[in-house]
């Protein structure tokens, strides 16, 4: 029985998750954008996976979001589009800078770009959440938290050790 | 002699708390004496109109169907579906209807009705709710008999941890009528999960934070300012930090919603000041999917998260009020929307001098993040009136206020560079030669509020989104009624 009929405040959206676009088998004659969203010490640790990418021969271009706090202006994704073929945005190591650069790994999907978000283990959840709430399975690769407070060679050592899971997330033969 | 047709009928809603109604009720029973079939409905007390025999309509139900406005109301409904209407009572009408020259001869020839009970404030949108089309778009959520809707508010989710009130269609539609904007209209993308949201949604959601319709206005401009792109709520939501958008109610409405900007104006027990800040933060929460563990990752929080909104004290006009010094007009409705964290407490009962009291504020402005950071956050001051009162008998005024407190902040890079003084914290190492401002020029907004009593003033910090300086902001808007 019915005594009450109350309206919902939510956004209503429940469903099921986008599949992330499929990447290329192989990166030969491709070109990877190294995003970085604008956080604190992120330079360093692109640093360092730009000269691994580079020791592999894969080719890369840098771009930078004006903060971490935003999502990524409309120029700067459309730039991205139009100048590569696949994207690395790093490095996610806090709550907007999760949010934020899930939305922009998902609308550069959204426009033809297979990427790869890099955060640090504490937001590991926070990345499923914010997929699971936008309804798309985003590719993840998670490095350790914290990284503010360490060295620049602790920095590039973290991206030795996520770079072969990487680049096997953003080919699809491995 | 009173006459009637078959093809017609003759309906009258009366209640007992009209005089017009007790007017008309000896000639009413005289012409059904007569034989003339009149249907009576009662508003309020069907007893009292018993040799009418009436039909009890206490529900209103009637009423509502048949649109009434004004009891007494004569309606002669055909079965062409023309009908006549006549409200109050109106000598010549009734006659007419009636089709008697003589009805009611010895009444005089007019006397206005009284305002139906269908019509009096608050009922109406219970019977559109009960009887009619709310016409509301959101999703309905069927309540149990047995179930308490608070309960099920909380089960599902909609609530900061306190109570809410349950967004019933009545309370949804008595809340949208404080506003002229269109139910449906969108207002923007919420964040974090970038979802529209229309005045109707915000409207619910206004209902669950415990506003009164005629809050509604600032909810939504509050609304309008968090989702410009520069205060940049994305961040602020998500962010590890304490932050939270601060609300900065100037203009007359302030007053004519009775919002406290003096004694605990930053406190409890002021319903506006209370409710229109938790209304955002819901919002943010129900509609954003801002949730606190999931995509809200503050690592402490802070107690503004529930509410954090205040108005300025206007009452003094030696004070340029907060929205005049951003751009907007004396007397125009606006809310401020800082990105800021709880306040630190500033007290000063020794300083006698503009001067004296600017150090000291500055002392203590420079704690703000770090003392060691610089250009880092922006900070809101919200400067009570005695503290006020020692620049304002010097003339000084916010201008000159603020120009002093950022020259009084310049302070040597080699102090504050990583490192210095044995603190890693700091500003970067290639400003070492530099003089650093503590916040950017336009980074600091001072507000006047605050019991007569005191000379205790209060810092609110602002958010390490401050540091990009044209990227994440304060916003103000214009309420729009």
């Amino acid at each position: 029985m019915t005594t009450s009929v109350l309206r919902d405040p939510t956004a209503e959206k429940a469903g099921s998750k986008r599949q992330r676009l499929d990447p290329p088998a192989d990166l030969t004659n491709k070109v990877v954008a190294l995003m970085d969203i604008g956080k604190m010490r992120g330079d360093e640790f692109i640093d360092r996976l730009e000269e691994l990418f580079s020791e592999r021969n894969i080719s890369t271009k840098r771009y930078k979001k004006p903060t971490n706090t935003r999502t990524a202006p409309a120029e700067l994704i459309q730039k991205i589009v139009q100048e590569t073929d696949l994207v690395v945005i790093a490095l996610s190591d806090c709550g907007s800078c999760t949010s934020c650069s899930t939305h922009d790994l998902n609308d550069l999907d959204h426009l033809g770009m297979p990427g790869v978000s890099i955060l640090t283990e504490e937001f590991r959840a926070a990345f499923a959440g914010q997929c699971e709430k936008i309804g798309f399975d985003g590719a993840s690769v998670f490095t350790p938290h914290p990284m503010q407070n360490k060295t620049t060679e602790e920095l590039h050592a973290f991206a030795d050790e996520v770079v072969d899971e990487l680049l096997a997330k953003i080919t699809a033969n491995n | 002699m009173a006459s009637q047709d078959a093809s017609s009928e003759l309906l009258l809603f009366l209640k007992q708390d009209c005089e017009t109604c007790q007017l008309v009720q000896p000639l009413v029973s005289e012409l059904m004496k007569d034989g003339v079939r009149i249907q009576v409905y009662v508003q309020d007390a069907p007893d009292y109109y018993r040799e009418l025999s009436p039909v009890d309509d206490t529900s209103l139900e009637a009423s509502f169907n048949w649109n009434i406005e004004t009891t007494p109301t004569l309606i002669k409904s055909s079965d062409n579906g023309q009908s006549i209407r006549i409200e109050g009572w109106d000598k010549s009408g009734w006659q007419g209807v009636l089709g008697s020259e003589n009805l009611g001869a010895d009444l005089p020839d007019f006397r206005p009705g009284c305002g139906s009970k269908s019509r009096e404030p608050g009922v109406y949108e219970n019977l559109v709710a009960s009887y009619g089309e709310p016409g509301i778009e959101a999703l309905k959520i069927e309540v149990g008999k047995w179930e308490d809707e608070i309960e099920t508010c909380y089960d599902r989710g909609w609530t900061d941890g306190l109570p809410v009130t349950p967004p019933t269609d009545a309370r949804i539609l008595k809340m949208l009528q404080g506003t002229n904007r269109k139910p449906d209209e969108i207002i923007g993308r919420v964040p974090p999960n970038l979802v529209p949201i229309t005045v109707e949604k915000a409207a619910i959601n206004a209902v669950l934070a415990g506003c009164k319709p005629e809050y509604l206005p600032i909810v939504l401009a509050a609304l309008e300012a968090a989702l410009d792109p520069v205060f940049t709520m994305h961040g602020l939501l998500c962010t590890t930090c304490f932050s939270s958008p601060v609300i900065v109610v100037n203009g007359p409405i302030a007053k004519s919603i009775g919002m406290n900007w003096g004694m605990n104006a930053l406190g409890q027990g002021n319903r506006a000041n209370a409710t229109i800040g938790r209304a955002l933060q819901l919002i943010i929460r129900n509609v954003g999917g801002g949730i606190p563990g999931d995509l809200d990752r503050s690592t402490l929080g802070g107690p503004g998260k529930f509410t954090f909104c205040f108005a300025e004290d206007e009452t003094d006009p030696s004070w340029q009020p907060l929205s005049v010094s951003r751009g907007f007009e004396p007397g125009e409705n606006t809310v401020t929307l800082f990105q800021g964290d709880g306040i630190q407490g500033f007290i000063d009962q020794r300083s006698q001098t503009p001067e004296e009291i600017t150090k000291s504020l500055a002392s203590s402005l420079l704690a703000v993040g770090h003392p060691k950071l610089a250009e880092f956050t922006n900070a809101m001051l919200i400067l009570s009136p005695e503290h006020y009162e020692i620049y304002k008998k010097e003339g000084w005024d916010r201008n000159k206020i603020t120009e002093a407190l950022h020259h009084e902040m310049q302070r040597p890079g080699a102090e504050l560079i990583q490192g210095a003084n044995g603190i890693g914290e700091g500003i970067d190492k290639s400003r070492l030669d530099e003089t650093v401002n503590k916040f950017w020029p336009e980074g600091l907004l001072i507000v006047r509020a605050g019991g007569k009593a005191g000379l205790f003033s209060a810092i609110c910090a602002g958010w390490t989104g401050g540091r990009f300086r044209h990227e994440s902001t304060p916003v103000t808007k214009r309420i729009s009624l």
